[in-house]
């Protein structure tokens, strides 16, 4: 990615607060749109229709074209942009017409409509304003419902100016009374008119258009042949399907209930040689819809929502996030309808914070799509020898880790900034900084302790026959980076009633090399993982990085879902794996009957007379708590780190404002993109010093590395601490 | 019911009067249009009559018509939307290009939802003949500058629904 493009965006003060400002008003908005709705059950619907739409995607194509020929349109299915470009140009040149009136379609942005007929002799109106303002000025749209967000009204003022040759105030009102003056001739002396729909109805051949501004409407009015420009992924079986991308797509893209107006179109109204279009596009979705791992990019209804909650897309916008289509689907998309070539560098942008998959209005998987594509991409260098001979070996990884112990002392200070540790290990990405890696790992540290340090005297808990038994997965960054944070996950554990056992062999969970899109790699640590941790009997396997979690929970199965004996296993291990918090609050509540535990100090404990159960002990301290993007939307866990910090470690929680927003890190992303990752955790750093704690708990060691390491810089005596500290602190 | 359709359509910007008599809402009509020309192809002949002195403007000179009168098939009160059956081209510019929008609605045709229009609306859509059919919901708006909603790009700046609470059979005619 052109580096001067991102800097220069990064500085557009105007961008950054026109993307920040929506950023915040966006959630509102949508809540009340939502309001007295089930989101979760309306989007569970359309992912599933979608799904089996896709699927038989041929024979709804064939479906719709009979229903809408019957109906007296004429439908042209298109392999490919030139097919459709073509047809539409013989269409418009058969009317004897040289001009085509339009509304918003982002299909004619993908085909890249407007160019080609220019060339051919045809001029094209955009009559959507944010359409119009970005043919004015020659761009691209930077948001899918929004495409001119990144024009300020001074620009707009200026490129109306200049079109219709007066002088048109700054002031948006009269800026908008000019385009709809400046407009209307285009409307009512356009011979053909082209639109797009954000939904087809297979049964009934049936067009659905969602607007605002009634440019949608005019267009397939006045003009006497109506061209409609259509991607086959838009075919939904009937009414009942439509309805549900009509409920669902305004509240989501813009936070409206419904737009003004939805228009449904049936073959061409009006008779007397009125003619309707409907050009299909495939441009490689017929072949995507039949390809099982990516076919699901295809479930995209474009409400542009993954692009309205994205961290990146808030910091740089759709011209540096995107390519056609922006936001997180925009980099699925591009591969498939412009190239790898195309892709190649956005693919890398994302951080993977999974915002998008929460808000997505199709329950797309688009973190893990993107994951999925880097694999696809060309490697460079340094990463086949990282991955390729390294990472394999177990022993050689964790001695060159050692290495760089020492190898990183003269650097020292520089603040180290990798979360996903092997990394370190590239001569690409190394020379920025080095993280700070321990004398003495985790690892060596256990073993200079017996087995278990468990004292009899705590004896079995909840008067249960026995304790149960958790196998400890630290992950790489704990091991090497942050052994005392291991340290106080076992304590934690211990006093709270589990036996722990470190496993020597485990190795790194893979998700670096998946994520560099290394899957073969991925998939071998998978395989030792998976042996490592089912080999000893044990209730439980924890770790403290929700990465690792994520990984072992789910990537596990994924990359080994084509051998049926280590799927199994696979399945077995994801059974039983957890994060540090939900363990640690199962015990809660029940801790002042756990015996060996320090109990009430007096003075500090905050009973309340005649309550039975006195409750926690509390330290008085206030925390602020950072929910780890893959916690919160990896997992599904953020009540639960609550609790064990509020229960276990006794300490109040100032919430920040956006808890759950990334704090830029995203693994290597922090190297290859430090320009992206410090203004994300510049929000962050903003919103934790707002709260006034003098604690940030976090569940993630790349969170604390990268919060830490901001905080430290601005001088900020504020401490980052794992909850399992925290906890250990209180108990241990 | 009516009372949510009232408030839904209100805060997107329409504005909602309601009648028991079409005389009542012809005073009104006659008061919003003034002396202005009015795109009204498809008149029910009720309304005609309450309203003889209006001047109807022709097909080509909608777009400088200073109001458009059309009748709602249905409303929903969730959204405060309309239902128009507008399968003619002409009944269509009526409705969109001039700056006022005066409907009438039969109260008794509003459902509470979007998903409870289901019914009619597939009903129109699965006759042979082609059909259009438009959902109506307040004022043309745009958020395209700077994200400031501004009312009025291309379609009707105002919206006005006539709610008819008393014998509104007339509206189907
Ligand atoms: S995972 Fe996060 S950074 Fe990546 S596309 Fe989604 S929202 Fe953007
Ligand atoms: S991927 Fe999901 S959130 Fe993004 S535009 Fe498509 S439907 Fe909306």
């Amino acid at each position: 990615m052109d580096k001067g493009l991102i800097q220069q965006k990064l500085d557009n003060t105007f961008l950054r607060r026109a993307l920040k400002n929506f950023a915040a008003a966006y959630p509102v908005a949508r809540a009340k749109a939502f309001e007295g709705m089930d989101f979760e059950e309306l989007r569970g619907r359309i992912s599933d229709f979608k799904e089996g739409g896709l699927e038989q995607l041929p024979a709804l194509v064939e479906q719709f074209t009979a229903s809408a020929e019957k109906a007296g349109a004429r439908v042209h299915l298109c392999t490919t942009p030139d097919d459709a470009n073509r047809t539409i140009l013989e269409i418009i040149r058969s009317k004897n017409a040289d001009f085509l009136v339009k509304s918003k379609a982002m299909t004619s942005e993908e085909i890249e409509l407007n160019h080609y007929l220019e060339k051919n002799g045809v001029s094209c109106l955009e009559t959507d304003l944010g359409e119009w303002i970005i043919q004015l000025a020659g761009e691209r749209p930077s948001h899918m419902v929004m495409p001119a967000i990144h024009k300020n009204k001074e620009e707009v003022a200026e490129l109306f100016s200049r079109e219709t040759g007066r002088e048109c105030p700054p002031d948006i009102p009269s800026l908008v009374q000019t385009a709809r003056e400046a407009l209307r001739s285009g409307f009512l002396t356009g011979q053909v008119g082209m639109s797009g729909a954000n939904v087809a109805m297979a049964d009934s051949g049936t067009l659905a258009i969602i607007t605002n501004e009634g440019n949608g409407r005019l267009v397939t009015t006045l003009p006497r042949t109506h061209i409609a420009l259509v991607g086959v992924e838009k075919i939904v079986p009937s009414l009942t399907e439509a309805l549900d991308v009509i409920e669902i797509l305004p509240k989501n893209a813009t936070g409206q209930k419904i737009t003004s107006y939805v228009s449904f179109i049936k073959g061409p109204t009006g008779g007397d040689g009125r003619e309707l279009h409907i050009v299909l596009l495939d441009n490689g979705r017929l072949r995507l819809a039949a390809d099982p791992a990516f076919r699901e990019a295809l479930k995209c209804v474009k409400c542009g929502a993954c692009a309205n909650v994205c961290p990146i897309y808030e910091l740089v916008g759709g011209h540096v996030f995107g390519h056609i289509y922006v936001g997180g689907i925009g980099l699925v998309l591009t591969p498939f309808f412009h190239g790898f070539d195309k892709a190649e560098e956005i693919l890398k942008l994302c951080i993977g914070c999974r915002k998008c998959n929460e808000i997505c209005a199709a329950r797309i998987d688009i973190e893990g799509l993107i994951v999925d594509l880097r694999d696809k991409i060309r490697k460079p260098f340094g990463q086949k020898f990282l991955f390729g001979t390294l990472m394999k070996n177990r022993k050689l990884f964790h001695a060159a880790l050692r290495t760089a112990y020492l190898a990183q002392k003269p650097f020292q200070g520089a603040g180290g900034r990798i979360r996903h540790l092997p990394l370190v290990l590239n001569r690409e990405t190394a020379n920025r900084s080095l993280p700070p890696i321990a004398e003495k790992p985790f690892r060596d540290l256990i073993l200079e302790k017996p087995e278990s340090r468990v004292p009899d005297s705590l004896g079995p808990v909840h008067g249960s026959g026995s304790r149960e038994k958790v196998l400890f997965y630290s992950g790489c960054l704990a091991d090497f980076v942050y052994p005392e944070m291991c340290q106080d996950t076992v304590t934690s554990l211990e006093k709270l009633g589990y036996t722990v056992t470190f496993p020597q062999n485990q190795t790194c969970c893979g998700i670096p090399a998946r994520y560099s899109g290394e899957m073969e790699v991925a998939r071998d640590m998978a395989r030792i993982n998976t042996d490592v941790l089912l080999k000893e009997d044990a209730d439980y396997v924890v770790t403290i990085c929700p990465t690792c979690t994520m990984s072992l929970k789910h990537d596990f199965g994924k990359l080994l879902a084509d051998e049926p004996v280590y799927a199994e296993k696979a399945r077995r291990l994801a059974e039983k794996t957890f994060n540090f918090s939900e363990l640690a609050a199962r015990k809660a509540g029940s801790r002042a009957q756990t015996p060996g535990l320090k109990t009430q100090t007096p003075g500090l404990k905050t009973q309340t007379p005649g309550l039975k159960d006195p409750g926690p002990e509390k330290t008085g301290e206030t925390v602020t708590y950072h929910d780890a993007c893959h916690l919160k939307r990896g997992c599904g866990v953020h009540e639960e780190p609550r609790k064990v910090l509020r229960e276990l470690a006794g300490v109040e929680i100032a919430e920040m404002e956006d808890c759950d927003k990334c704090c830029g890190f995203g693994g290597s992303y922090s190297i290859k993109y430090p320009e992206i990752s410090q203004e994300v955790l510049k929000n962050k750093l903003e919103t934790i010093a707002a709260t006034g704690a003098k604690t940030v708990a976090v569940d993630c060691p790349g969170c604390k590395l990268q919060i830490e390491g901001g905080l430290e810089a601005a001088g900020s005596p504020v401490k980052v601490e794992h909850s399992a500290t925290l906890v250990a602190k209180m108990i241990g | 019911m009516v009372e949510l359709f009232q408030i839904a359509a209100e805060a997107v910007g329409a504005v909602v009067k309601r009648f028991t008599t079409l005389s009542d809402a012809a005073g009104y009509v006659t008061s919003a249009v003034g002396a202005a020309t009015v795109a009204a192809p498809d008149l029910p002949p009720a309304v005609r009559r309450v309203l003889p002195e209006l001047t109807l403007a022709a097909p080509a000179d909608f777009a400088v018509a200073g109001a458009g009168i059309s009748v709602a098939r249905a409303g929903i009160a969730a959204t405060g939307s309309l239902l128009l059956e507008l399968s003619d081209p002409t009944d269509r510019s009526a409705t969109a290009l001039p700056p006022v929008h005066l409907v009438f609605l039969d109260a008794t045709t509003i459902v509470p939802t979007l998903a409870d229009l289901a019914g009619l609306l597939a009903e129109n859509l699965n006759r042979p003949a082609p059909v259009y059919l438009s959902l109506t919901t307040g004022p043309s708006r745009t958020a395209d500058i700077e994200r400031v909603l501004t009312i009025g790009v291309h379609g009707p700046k105002e919206l006005h629904i006539l709610m008819m609470e008393g014998d509104a059979t007339w509206t189907r005619d």
